[in-house]
C-alpha cells in the first residue's frame, strides 16, 4: 500500500474518526472537570452541613482531650449560632471497641445549654449497633442536665447493647468536657471535689454525691479513671457517718472482658464494712496514693483483673477518705441535708 | 495473613459480587442454564477481572493520579477492558484452540459485564473496610481481591446453574417461565448467602 | 405521528427495557431497595440515553462501521463521566446513594443496545424520542419496584417513615430478586391477556364482517 493509498483507505478513516471522538471527549471532559470539580473544602462543608442539618459557616478548632474516656477527633465552632460541632470517639464499648459520634453542643451565652444532636459516625468492633436507635440518641438532647451522662440511668442505657451505649455516653461526655474547656465558655460543671483527698485517679467533674438523710449516710457516684487497659468505672458507694463503706455497687464496668468484670465485682465486695484505714490496709499506700499491686504483699484477694480492681480501689479510697467533708460527723441524730451539702461545697 | 483471609472471605462470601453487590447479573441470568457453560463463563470472567485489575490499577495509580486526570477513569478503564478482551480472545485462539472452543464464545460478552468494570472501580476506591486498619492498598491486594471476587462469582454461577438444571424437570406456569423463575431461584441463593454476613473479622 | 406513537408504546410497554427485555439488571437489583435512588438512577439513564441516542444518530453517517462500537463506548463513557461530575457537584445526595452503579451505567446494556439497535438506523428526532421513552420505561419500572421494596422492606416511601412493620429481606438483594422476578411475571401476564383479548376481539370482528358479506 502506498502512502497515498493509506490516506485514502478505510483504515485511515477509522483511525481518524476514533481519534477525533477521543479528542473531543477528552477536551469536553477536561473543560467540564474544571467547571464542576468538587474541592476538598466543599466536601468538608457538605459533610458538616449534613450533620448539622443546615448550611452553616464554621471555624475549625484545635483538638485536645479533656477526658480520659474519649478522644476528640475534630471540632468546629459554628459561626451562625455559636454552637460547637465535635467529633468524639468514646471508649469502653463492647470488646474494648469504640464508637465515634458527631455531637452538636448548644451554647447559650457563655455556657453550654444542651446537646443539640448526636449522630453516630462509625464504630470499632460493636455488634449491636442496630439497638442504638434514634430514640436513644435523641435522649441526649432531651435530658440534658449538668453536662454528664451515665450509661446506667435516665434511659441512657440500652439493654442488649449496654457496652455500646456506654461508649456513646463517653463520646458525648468527652465532647462536653472539650467544649467546657474552650476559651469563652464558663460555667459547665463546677469542680466540687477539687480540694478533696485522693482525687488523682477520679474524674472529679463526672463524680457526684447525694446525702441520704434518713440513714445519715452519703452516697457517692464516683467515676474513677481506668488504670491502663480498662476504661472508666462508675461506682455507687455508700459511706455512713462513721466512715464505713456500707454498700459498694459497680454501675459502669470498664473491664475489657466478662471474666475480668466478674473478678472486679468479687474484689469490690471486700470494701464493704471497711473504713479509710481498712481500705488503706488492702494495698500499700505510698506517700499520698495507693501503689499499684506488684508484689505478694500488695494484692487483691481475687487474682486477675488487677488493673480494673485498682480502678475501683481508688474509687473506694476516695469515698472513704472524703465522707467527712460532706456529712456532719458526730451528730448522727439530726443531720441537715441541705446544710451538709453546702458544707461540702465550701471545701472547693 | 489477616488481610489475606479478610480479602478472601469478603470477596467470596460476605461481599459476594452477585448476592450482595449485584454486579454481573446479565451473565448470571443469561448463561446459567447449564453447569458447563456457567463454569466456562465464571472462569472467563475471573481471568478478565484479574488481568484487567493488574493493568488498570497501576495505570490509575502511577499515571492518571500524578497527571491529575482521574476524571477520565471511566473512558480509560472501559477501553482497556475492551481491548484486553479482544487481545485475550486472539491469544487463546492462537495458543489453545480447545480452550478457545470452551471459553471463546463467552469472551466477547464480557466487555459489557459490569463485574469487570466494577472490580476495577472498586479497587481504586476506598477499600479500608475490607483491608482493615493501617493496611495500604497495593497491586497485590487488588489482584487478589479481583481473583477471589471472580471465584465468588463463579461459585454462585455454578450453584445457580445446578438449580436451574433441576428446574427443567418441573413444569413452570407460563408467566413465570424464563427470567421470573430464575430470579426467584436467585432470591433463595441470596437468602442462603445472608448467613455469611454474620462473619466478622 | 404514528411512528412516534409506536416508539412511545414500544419504550414504555412492548419493549420495556426492564420488564420485557430484562436489560440493565445490575443497577435495577442494586438500587430498588430505595425508591429515591431507583428513581434517581432512572432519570440519570433517561438523560444519558437521550443524549447518546442523539449524538450517535447524528454521527451515524460519519462513523465507519468497523470502529462504531469503540466510538459508541467512548461517547457513552464521556456522557457518564459528565453525569457523574454533574451529580457530585449539584445533587450530592443522589451521587452518594447511587455509589458504584453510577460508573457502571457505561456497561448498562440498555444504552449500548439502543445505540446498536435503534439510534444508528434512525433520524435524530426519532432517536431522541426513543431515548426518552426507553429511559422513562426504565425509570417507571425502577421507581415502581423501588416503592414496593422500600415500603415493605423499610416501612418508608422516598425516605419518609410510614409504618414500623417491615420485612427486612425485601430491602436486600434477595428481596430485589424476588420483587423483580414477580413484577416481570405479572407484567408479562397482563400484557399477554390484553393481547389475547385484542386478538379475540379482532377475530370476532373479522368473523362478523365475513358473515355480513356472505349474507
Amino acid at each position: 500500500m502506498t502512502v497515498k493509498g493509506f490516506f485514502k483507505s478505510n483504515v485511515f478513516k477509522c483511525l481518524v474518526t476514533l481519534l477525533c471522538v477521543l479528542l473531543v471527549s477528552g477536551i469536553f471532559l477536561t473543560v467540564m472537570n474544571g467547571l464542576l470539580a468538587v474541592s476538598d473544602q466543599e466536601r468538608l462543608d457538605r459533610a458538616i452541613n449534613k450533620i448539622y442539618g443546615k448550611p452553616v459557616s464554621y471555624t475549625e478548632l484545635a483538638v485536645a482531650d479533656y477526658n480520659s474516656n474519649a478522644t476528640i477527633e475534630a471540632a468546629y465552632k459554628i459561626k451562625d449560632d455559636g454552637n460547637y460541632l465535635v467529633k468524639s470517639t468514646g471508649k469502653g464499648g463492647f470488646d474494648n471497641g469504640t464508637i465515634t459520634c458527631w455531637v452538636v453542643v448548644e451554647i447559650s451565652g457563655t455556657s453550654i445549654s444542651g446537646v443539640g444532636k448526636v449522630v453516630i459516625d462509625s464504630n470499632k468492633g460493636q455488634t449491636q449497633m442496630a439497638e442504638l436507635k434514634d430514640s436513644f440518641l435523641n435522649q441526649f438532647s432531651q435530658g440534658y442536665y449538668d453536662g454528664i451522662y451515665y450509661a446506667t440511668s435516665d434511659g441512657f442505657f440500652v439493654s442488649n447493647s449496654t457496652k455500646s451505649s456506654n461508649a456513646v455516653c463517653n463520646a458525648v461526655n468527652g465532647a462536653l468536657d472539650f467544649v467546657n474547656a474552650q476559651p469563652g465558655i464558663t460555667g459547665g460543671t463546677e469542680d466540687v471535689y477539687a480540694e478533696f483527698d485522693y482525687i488523682d485517679n477520679i474524674e472529679t467533674k463526672q463524680t457526684s454525691h447525694i446525702v441520704d438523710e434518713e440513714n445519715n449516710c452519703v452516697i457517692f457516684t464516683v467515676v474513677s479513671k481506668g488504670y491502663n487497659n480498662p476504661t472508666n468505672f462508675t461506682s455507687e458507694i455508700t459511706v455512713n457517718a462513721q466512715g464505713v463503706i456500707t454498700a459498694f455497687k459497680i454501675i459502669v464496668n470498664g473491664s475489657t472482658n466478662d471474666s475480668y468484670e466478674d473478678k472486679v465485682v468479687q474484689n469490690a465486695k471486700i470494701f464493704v464494712g471497711k473504713n479509710l484505714e481498712g481500705i488503706k490496709a488492702i494495698l500499700n499506700v505510698g506517700e499520698s496514693y495507693p501503689v499499684y499491686p506488684g508484689d505478694n504483699s500488695n494484692k487483691f484477694p481475687v487474682s486477675g483483673a488487677t488493673e480494673s480492681s485498682y480502678t475501683v480501689y481508688t474509687a473506694a479510697l476516695f469515698a472513704a477518705a472524703n465522707y467527712d467533708k460532706i456529712l456532719t460527723v458526730g451528730e448522727p441524730e439530726l443531720p441537715d441535708g441541705g446544710e451538709t451539702e453546702e458544707g461540702g461545697n465550701e471545701n472547693e | 495473613m489477616a488481610t489475606f483471609i479478610a480479602i478472601v472471605l469478603a470477596a467470596v462470601l460476605t461481599n459476594n459480587f452477585i448476592t450482595v453487590k449485584t454486579y454481573g447479573i446479565c451473565p448470571f441470568l443469561g448463561v446459567s442454564k447449564k453447569t458447563s457453560s456457567a463454569v466456562g463463563m465464571g472462569i472467563a470472567v475471573t481471568l478478565v477481572m484479574v488481568i484487567a485489575t493488574l493493568v488498570t490499577y497501576p495505570i490509575y495509580t502511577y499515571v492518571m493520579v500524578p497527571l491529575g486526570i482521574e476524571f477520565l477513569e471511566i473512558i480509560f478503564f472501559i477501553f482497556i477492558i475492551a481491548s484486553l478482551v479482544q487481545m485475550l480472545e486472539k491469544i487463546i485462539q492462537k495458543i489453545s484452540p480447545s480452550l478457545y472452543g470452551a471459553m471463546g464464545i463467552y469472551l466477547p460478552l464480557i466487555t459489557t459485564n459490569c463485574a469487570v468494570l466494577g472490580v476495577t472501580e472498586l479497587v481504586i476506591g476506598d477499600m479500608s473496610s475490607i483491608l482493615g486498619e493501617g493496611v495500604a492498598m497495593n497491586i497485590g491486594w487488588a489482584a487478589l481481591y479481583a481473583l477471589f471476587a471472580g471465584l465468588g462469582f463463579t461459585l454462585v454461577m455454578i450453584i445457580m446453574s445446578g438449580m436451574r438444571e433441576k428446574l427443567n424437570y418441573y413444569k413452570t406456569p407460563k408467566a413465570l417461565a424464563g427470567f421470573p423463575i430464575a430470579m426467584v431461584t436467585a432470591c433463595f441463593i441470596c437468602m442462603a448467602f445472608t448467613v455469611f454476613s454474620y462473619i466478622s473479622l | 405521528m404514528n411512528k412516534y406513537k409506536k416508539i412511545t408504546l414500544d419504550g414504555l410497554i412492548y419493549q420495556n427495557p426492564t420488564f420485557m427485555l430484562v436489560l440493565g439488571t445490575c443497577p435495577t437489583l442494586g438500587l430498588i431497595s430505595s425508591a429515591f435512588s431507583a428513581m434517581g438512577m432512572g432519570l440519570t439513564v433517561v438523560v444519558i440515553l437521550t443524549l447518546s441516542n442523539i449524538l450517535i444518530s447524528a454521527l451515524r453517517k460519519v462513523i465507519p462501521n468497523a470502529v462504531r462500537i469503540p466510538c459508541y463506548i467512548v461517547i457513552i463513557a464521556t456522557l457518564v463521566t459528565f453525569a457523574r461530575m454533574f451529580l457530585e457537584k449539584f445533587v450530592p445526595d443522589l451521587y452518594d446513594s447511587l455509589g458504584g452503579f453510577l460508573a457502571l451505567i457505561v456497561v448498562n446494556c440498555i444504552i449500548l443496545g439502543r445505540a446498536e439497535a435503534f439510534a444508528n438506523k434512525h433520524t435524530v428526532p426519532e432517536a431522541a424520542v426513543d431515548g426518552i421513552m426507553q429511559g422513562l420505561g426504565f425509570t417507571v419500572a425502577l421507581t415502581l419496584m423501588g416503592i414496593i421494596c422500600e415500603f415493605f422492606g423499610k416501612g418508608s416511601l422516598f425516605g419518609l417513615q410510614i409504618m414500623d412493620f417491615k420485612i427486612g429481606m425485601l430491602a436486600k438483594p434477595a428481596g430485589a430478586f424476588l420483587v423483580y422476578g414477580l413484577c416481570i411475571a405479572v407484567f408479562t401476564f397482563v400484557i399477554d391477556n390484553i393481547e389475547r383479548a385484542k386478538r379475540v376481539k379482532a377475530n370476532k370482528l373479522a368473523r362478523e364482517n365475513l358473515l355480513k358479506e356472505v349474507a
